[in-house]
């Protein structure tokens, strides 16, 4: 374990790994200081590039943007109530209150501190947890995948129940997007309308660039993002002073730490559940609870560690399992299925010196974020100037050219553009994009293991409930859709 | 986390019905659209899963052709206030001639147009972001896609009708 563990500290340490990590990090705090723009256009622009690096790096790279968003999404929220990423609103509801008094340097430092404190805590527990669930996920067949995708779906849908046919529907179509092509046991051809283009599928590359790449920068055409353009921040750094003064909300630190975590491993969660757990938690424990929403760093730091907790929390069904816990990692599923490496339980073991060097890499991007905002903080925050619109059409060409140029097919960028036109229509009426990316990233291993489960059982559909831990899943998901309904009908009445 | 829709568009159900009427269509054309010669009994052939998956797209679309076909008196066609989005089109539009013009024209005169009407189509004026700005990405995107990664990209249609 040792010598793995040095392993990766080592390959995390190469200039190269360094150098992209750095980058990435760079990029994401950047995409999410950007109000509309995010960490996902960041990832799937930069999506294409990784085709040319090592996959640790490319991991390491695309981890920085993941985390770097989360990052600079709360320098906006904080100076300018315009959330740079979703999860960041919360941090606003105290930080921006807290910049109208003069304290902005207090929010920052409490928004920073927060990030990095929650950054930390969730790659201790990934470091320690994940080996835990690979050995349990090591006794998994093909019924207890199907199982947990299907929870995962499931979970996924309930997050976003108030748009349930909706969210059902784009579900749906994700899943059958992820069964147009040659089907890979049979070697049928499936919905390729007689063209042989289709016949390699629709990859969640062109799908999530297309949707986020061009749909995004697509609604961004149209539309005034900042809600003011005053900008209260005298020092170009961080006043390293008031980081003290915050330290003594550790405890709010830890428990925000956990429960973003927690949260960032369950599928569809998402970090604004994370962000808004931890700062409904920190409220609830808070010996001053009426000073939350008035301007009280402890908000700010239990909702930047919530929501930063997050990325390192949906490694740990992505790296045991394969089930990203979020959109962002399935992005990141695509670099590991590309190089070859397939997630699961056995990746831990096969491939340890990686996951090893993950962990490092995930550290130092929480590092090398926290250091880049708190000595330069005024030049990033001044990014927020730049013309949305300019940054649109840069995004556009880059993701029309990227996504050509991973398989130098035409093909692939026009799937791409549909996407954008179908992302621009999903994200202008509010549906849930997210359920159709899981449903791309899952549809193949749920229809396979479904597959295999009923030809091992002969066609009988009870081998899911024959056996003890693919009967727990099924019924963690019954759980999941009838304790949120029971609960709807009784706030009703 | 589970947020509420602030009020009832028509146009949600509307974009329901539509794809739920793709479903209904792909589950009704699935065999003719899915080969299933292979030995394979149902349980384990191509079509089990796309039957699922349409069949609850389509199921999950009736409640909007219902509100479609009856709509309630609180609903109407509004959806956000933003209007037609007739600059999304038109960029959407320059966009799908800059990927046709890749192959005609090729990737650096594409690029650089494509920039440059974009940008003083959305307002943006001055030799620095018509001229210069798109030069430069344009210019950066060459150096590393065409030879920093080695992305072949074809000699344009009208390079070789000139110059044959």
């Amino acid at each position: 374990m040792w010598e793995n563990l040095i392993s990766g500290a080592v390959a995390a340490l190469t200039l190269a790994n360094m150098g992209f990590l750095v980058f990435g990090t760079f990029v994401g705090i950047v995409v999410g200081i950007l109000p509309g723009i995010g960490p996902m256009v960041g990832m799937v622009v930069l999506l294409p590039f990784t085709f040319a690096l090592a996959p640790d790096v490319a991991l390491s790279m695309l981890l920085g943007v993941f985390c770097g968003g989360y990052f600079g999404g709360a320098v906006p929220a904080i100076l300018m109530r315009t959330p740079g990423v979703p999860s960041s609103l919360i941090t606003s509801f105290d930080g921006f209150p807290l910049t109208q008094k003069g304290e902005a340097q207090t929010a920052l430092s409490a928004a920073l501190l927060g990030s990095f404190g929650g950054g930390i805590i969730s790659v201790v527990i990934l470091v320690f947890l994940a080996p835990l669930l690979a050995h349990v996920a090591a006794n998994f067949g093909p019924p207890e995948y199907f199982g947990a995708g299907l929870f995962g779906v499931t979970l996924v849908v309930m997050a976003n129940r108030a748009q349930l046919m909706k969210g059902i529907l784009l579900l749906g179509l994700g899943l059958w997007f992820s069964t147009v092509g040659i089907d890979g046991a049979t070697l049928s051809p499936r919905f390729c309308f007689g063209t042989l283009y289709l016949q390699n599928g629709l990859d969640i590359v062109p799908v999530c660039l297309g949707l986020f790449g061009i749909g995004q920068t697509l609604l961004l055409v149209e539309r005034k993002i900042l809600l003011t353009d005053q900008m209260n921040l005298t020092r170009s750094t961080l006043d390293f002073s008031k980081l003290w003064g915050t330290l003594r909300y550790w405890k709010t630190l830890l428990r925000s730490g956990i429960i973003g975590t927690f949260v960032g491993l369950l599928p569809g969660t998402g970090s604004i559940l994370a962000s808004f757990m931890s700062y409904e938690a920190a409220k609830r424990a808070s010996k001053r609870p009426q000073d939350f929403g008035q301007g009280t760093p402890e908000g700010c730091l239990a909702s930047e560690a919530g929501n930063n907790a997050v990325p390192a929390g949906a490694m740990i069904p992505l790296l045991t399992l394969g089930i990203p816990g979020e959109a962002l990692s399935a992005v990141l599923l695509g670099v590991f299925t590309i190089n070859g490496i397939y997630p699961g339980p056995l990746l831990l073991v096969k491939e340890p010196v990686l996951i090893n060097t993950l962990y490092f890499s995930i550290f130092m991007i929480n590092v090398a974020a926290f250091l880049m905002l708190a000595l330069w903080l005024k030049p990033f925050a001044m990014i927020v100037r730049v013309s949305t619109t300019l940054l649109a059409a840069n995004i556009m060409l880059i993701s029309v050219v990227g996504i050509y140029a991973v398989n130098t097919r035409i093909f692939d960028a026009a799937v791409a553009v549909f996407m954008g036109v179908l992302g621009y229509i999903l994200l202008r009426l509010k549906w849930p994009v997210v359920n159709l990316v899981m449903g791309v990233v899952l549809g193949e291993i749920l229809e396979n293991r479904l597959r295999e489960s009923l030809s091992i059982g002969d066609g009988n559909p009870l081998i899911f409930l024959s056996r003890p831990i693919s009967l727990v899943l099924i019924i963690l998901t019954v759980l999941v859709v009838v304790i949120p309904v029971y609960k709807d009908r009784r706030k009703r009445k | 986390m589970s947020q509420e829709p602030k009020e009832h568009s028509r146009v949600n159900d509307l974009f329901s019905a539509i794809l739920g009427a793709f479903a209904a269509f792909s589950l009704i054309t699935s065999p003719w659209n899915v080969d299933t010669e292979g030995p394979d009994p149902f349980y384990k052939g191509p079509l089990i899963f796309p039957i699922m998956v349409l069949s609850m797209m389509t199921l999950a679309s009736l409640p909007a052709w219902v509100r479609l076909l009856a709509p309630s008196a609180e609903s109407s066609w509004r959806l956000d206030g933003e209007g037609f989005p007739k600059k999304t089109l038109v960029v959407l539009g320059l966009l799908i001639a800059m990927l046709a013009g890749l192959g005609l024209i090729g990737l650096e005169v594409s690029a650089w147009l494509f920039l440059s009407i974009t940008l003083y189509y959305l307002g943006h004026r001055g030799a620095l972001k018509l001229v210069v700005l798109p030069l430069v990405i344009t210019g950066l995107i060459v150096l590393i896609f065409k030879y920093f990664l080695g992305v072949f990209f074809p000699t344009p249609m009208i390079v070789e009708w000139l110059w044959g």
